[in-house]
């Protein structure tokens, strides 16, 4: 072993990295600090190495190019060993990464970490969070399957908003008037190189800031933040009763971080890659697009606005929030750190996270579009059909042919653009049947001018029957009285 | 525990990964298409081209029990083909061909038809009796037509004259072939007897079941179908 120490010491004598190195590892942290709270940063720090191994291995054998990407990954998939594997662990490492920045972040603000003197390590922190965000989407482009072609051309879109360089900025981001190859070459430069280079920058500032500012301390309540004084009790604190990051902290972030290593790989096992979906084709028009789960809520959000919101929101938001997250520690840089007495921050942050997770799950189950092969696709419950008259049975077939189903859904299969009718006859009478038929209304087109007045009359008598077995369907009172009045009238004797 | 414990933990792992790989849950199994038109499998396009009107494994659905195999013997590849094609005018069968406008192609379609034949068509399904003809172009008597209801029909299809086969709005929304079809084959999926059994020992006759068809086809009110749009053109 004699060699390897003299070989060590005739590098160390040049490059002299042993003193920074041991003054970095065993720099005192406070000792509540050492705390299973603070390990989301490594973590992130960990997924980011992952995605750079992972990725160098994927470009490997990535084609950056339209004709040929789609085609790379089915390689991967079917044809390579273990390629499958590869894309998966860097399509579920990207998904944790995103998760864990998220949580780091709201950690940080939750522990009033922004504050004196780490503002600037947050407002780093702000912009790699943009780019994490952006390294995702990016990276859901270069899947270049119909989710990634059409969630370029929503991106396009959007930017097409932007008064008078929107334009612009749609050619220079596509490389042209439409997505075609140039435009996968310029998100292959982003994703790979442009910024990934300044995200990995960003980092080494971050992380430079976090060893030489110290890691923040627990909060205590009524502990406050003074410029003037807190760099002194920060000393102070670490110096009297501070541990050695190595290994005291260290072990629960090396701890945490292989087990969300562990994580990502039983999700790559168990669930597999990220697609890719069907060919990037805009002439296949079965293509049902949807993105990435982490831009799920903007998709739900745009959905919900009103039509004359969207671009003042689209335009507006992204900057108010971004401006926000900026100013924060400078608004913020001194008081309290403890959430028992930041009562507004905590409400704050419960309010966006559910907001958040509200707005995920309508866009993971909410209907876009009408479902457009429900109709010749899902076949109608076979309970509705036991005991059907022939002019039912026809109904339901109209029902079918005119593609009702593709917004309106029974047993729960079908679109969701309409109400399900699984208990429609319990709602409204056949006279309304027959005028909403006809005339449509909300939401619903007007079918009259499409139907036969035969269709309509087993269309509606097929309607009439959904209805549960112990639940009479909707009457009109009134029509009973003329029927009666009317019949009593027609048998009355002639005098 | 020391390193040298969890190399060979480590190592056994990666192997059982390795040589287990494409059994793993998360593996990619089928290819992804191509492109939609290149689906030539039976079960797929039948799942969701035709299910959702002929029900699942083409029996119990809203239209016609493809599954029926006296159907199947009873119809030729020609005309199925041609129905799938072009659809059935005077029904709610859609066109199913990109000549018609819809998304088959013409090898989706055969591969349909193929599909229909091999998963449905038993041999000898008739025994030893001859059904009538599929189609048959004389004109029926309708009186006669009409004795026959009473005899082989009527007693069965009985209940609410607004919702029974004779009704005009039903009429209106079947062919005579359809009805044709039906009253030969019969619907074994809802209990509806074939030709032989409407009364049991007295089977219909190919012109029997010509002048039932036109016994119906005389309750048809031309005015329901005024606003319909117009069939495709066989």
């Amino acid at each position: 072993m004699r060699w390897v120490k003299t070989a060590y010491n005739w590098l160390e004598l040049r490059l002299q990295l042993e003193a920074p190195i041991k003054e970095a590892a065993l720099h005192p942290v406070p000792r509540r600090t050492a705390s299973w709270w603070y390990v989301f940063g490594s973590a992130a720090f960990t997924l980011l190495l992952l995605q750079i191994v992972t990725g160098i291995l994927l470009a490997i054998v990535y084609a950056p190019t339209a004709g040929e990407a789609w085609n790379s990954l089915n390689v991967l998939n079917h044809q390579l060993e273990l390629g499958w594997f590869l894309r998966a662990m860097h399509g579920w490492g990207s998904s944790f990464m995103v998760a864990v920045v998220i949580v780091h972040m709201m950690q940080v603000f939750l522990f009033g970490a922004y504050k004196f003197p780490r503002e600037l390590t947050w407002i780093l922190g702000v912009f790699l969070l943009l780019m994490t965000l952006a390294m995702a989407f990016t990276g859901q482009v270069l899947r270049f399957d119909q989710d990634a072609y059409w969630g370029l051309g929503i991106g396009a879109s959007i930017t097409s908003r932007i008064p008078i360089v929107g334009g612009p900025m749609v050619h220079m981001l596509l490389g042209g008037p439409i997505i075609a190859g140039a435009t996968l070459s310029r998100f292959f430069a982003l994703h790979v190189f442009v910024i990934p280079g300044a995200m990995l920058l960003f980092v080494a500032l971050h992380v430079w800031m976090v060893l030489k500012l110290g890691v923040n301390e627990w909060p205590m309540p009524g502990r406050i933040v003074r410029r003037s004084t807190y760099l002194a009790e920060y000393n102070k604190m670490t110096h009297e009763d501070g541990v050695p990051f190595v290994p005291v902290a260290f072990w629960k972030d090396a701890v945490f971080s292989g087990a969300i290593l562990a994580a990502v790989a039983v999700c790559a096992v168990v669930f597999g890659p990220f697609g890719p979906g069907g060919q990037p084709d805009p002439t296949i028009i079965q293509a049902v697009p949807r993105p990435d789960f982490f831009f799920l809520w903007i998709y739900a959000a745009l959905a919900y606005l009103p039509p004359s919101m969207e671009t003042p929101f689209i335009l507006i938001a992204p900057i108010i929030g971004i401006s926000v997250l900026l100013a924060l520690p400078f608004y913020a840089s001194e008081g309290e750190k403890s959430w028992h007495r930041r009562p507004v921050a905590v409400l704050m942050l419960t309010t966006i996270a559910v907001s958040w997770g509200v707005l995920t799950h309508l866009a993971s189950f909410t209907p876009w579009s009408p479902h457009m092969d429900a109709w010749s696709g899902d076949p109608v419950p076979v309970r509705y059909l036991q005991h059907a008259t022939p002019l039912v049975r026809q109904g339901a077939v109209v029902f079918q042919e005119k593609q009702c189903r593709n917004c309106h859904a029974l047993d729960g299969s079908g679109g969701q653009r309409g109400p399900a009718l699984d208990a429609v006859a319990t709602r409204m009478t056949t006279d309304q049947l027959i005028r909403q038929v006809l005339q449509g209304g909300g939401n619903m087109p007007a079918y009259g001018k499409n139907l036969s007045p035969a269709e309509v009359n087993a269309l509606v008598s097929f309607l009439e029957t959904l209805h549960p077995a112990n639940q009479q369907p909707a009457a009109d009172a009134s029509r009973r009285e003329v029927e009666s009045a009317q019949s009593s009238l027609g048998s009355a004797p002639a005098k | 525990m020391r390193l040298r414990n969890v190399l060979p933990a480590v190592g056994a792992f990666a192997a059982l990964l390795i040589a287990g790989c494409n059994h793993m849950p998360g593996a990619p199994r089928a290819q992804e298409l191509a492109r939609p038109e290149d689906q030539l499998d039976f079960t797929a396009l039948y799942k969701t081209n035709c299910q959702g009107c002929h029900g699942v494994n083409g029996k119990n659905g809203a239209a016609y029990d493809l599954s029926n195999p006296e159907f199947q013997a009873l119809i030729d590849d020609e005309n199925l083909k041609m129905i799938v094609t072009l659809g059935m005018p005077g029904c709610r069968m859609p066109a199913f061909s990109r000549q018609a406008g819809a998304m088959l192609t013409d090898e989706q379609i055969d591969a349909l038809v193929k599909g229909m034949r091999q998963a449905w068509l038993k041999p000898a399904a008739f025994g030893n009796d001859k059904p009538p003809a599929y189609d048959d172009d004389q004109k029926g008597d309708t009186a006669h037509g009409q004795l026959l209801y009473g005899s082989h029909c009527a007693s069965c299809h009985k209940d609410s004259p607004q919702q029974q086969v004779t009704s005009p709005d039903y009429l209106a929304l079947m062919s005579d072939q359809a009805l044709r079809t039906i009253i030969i084959a019969g619907r074994p999926d809802l209990g509806q007897p074939d030709w032989r059994n409407d009364k049991p020992g007295q089977p219909l006759s190919g012109q029997d079941v010509t002048d039932i068809v036109a016994y119906l086809g005389s309750l048809r009110n031309p005015a329901s179908n005024a606003a319909a749009p117009a069939a495709p053109v066989r």
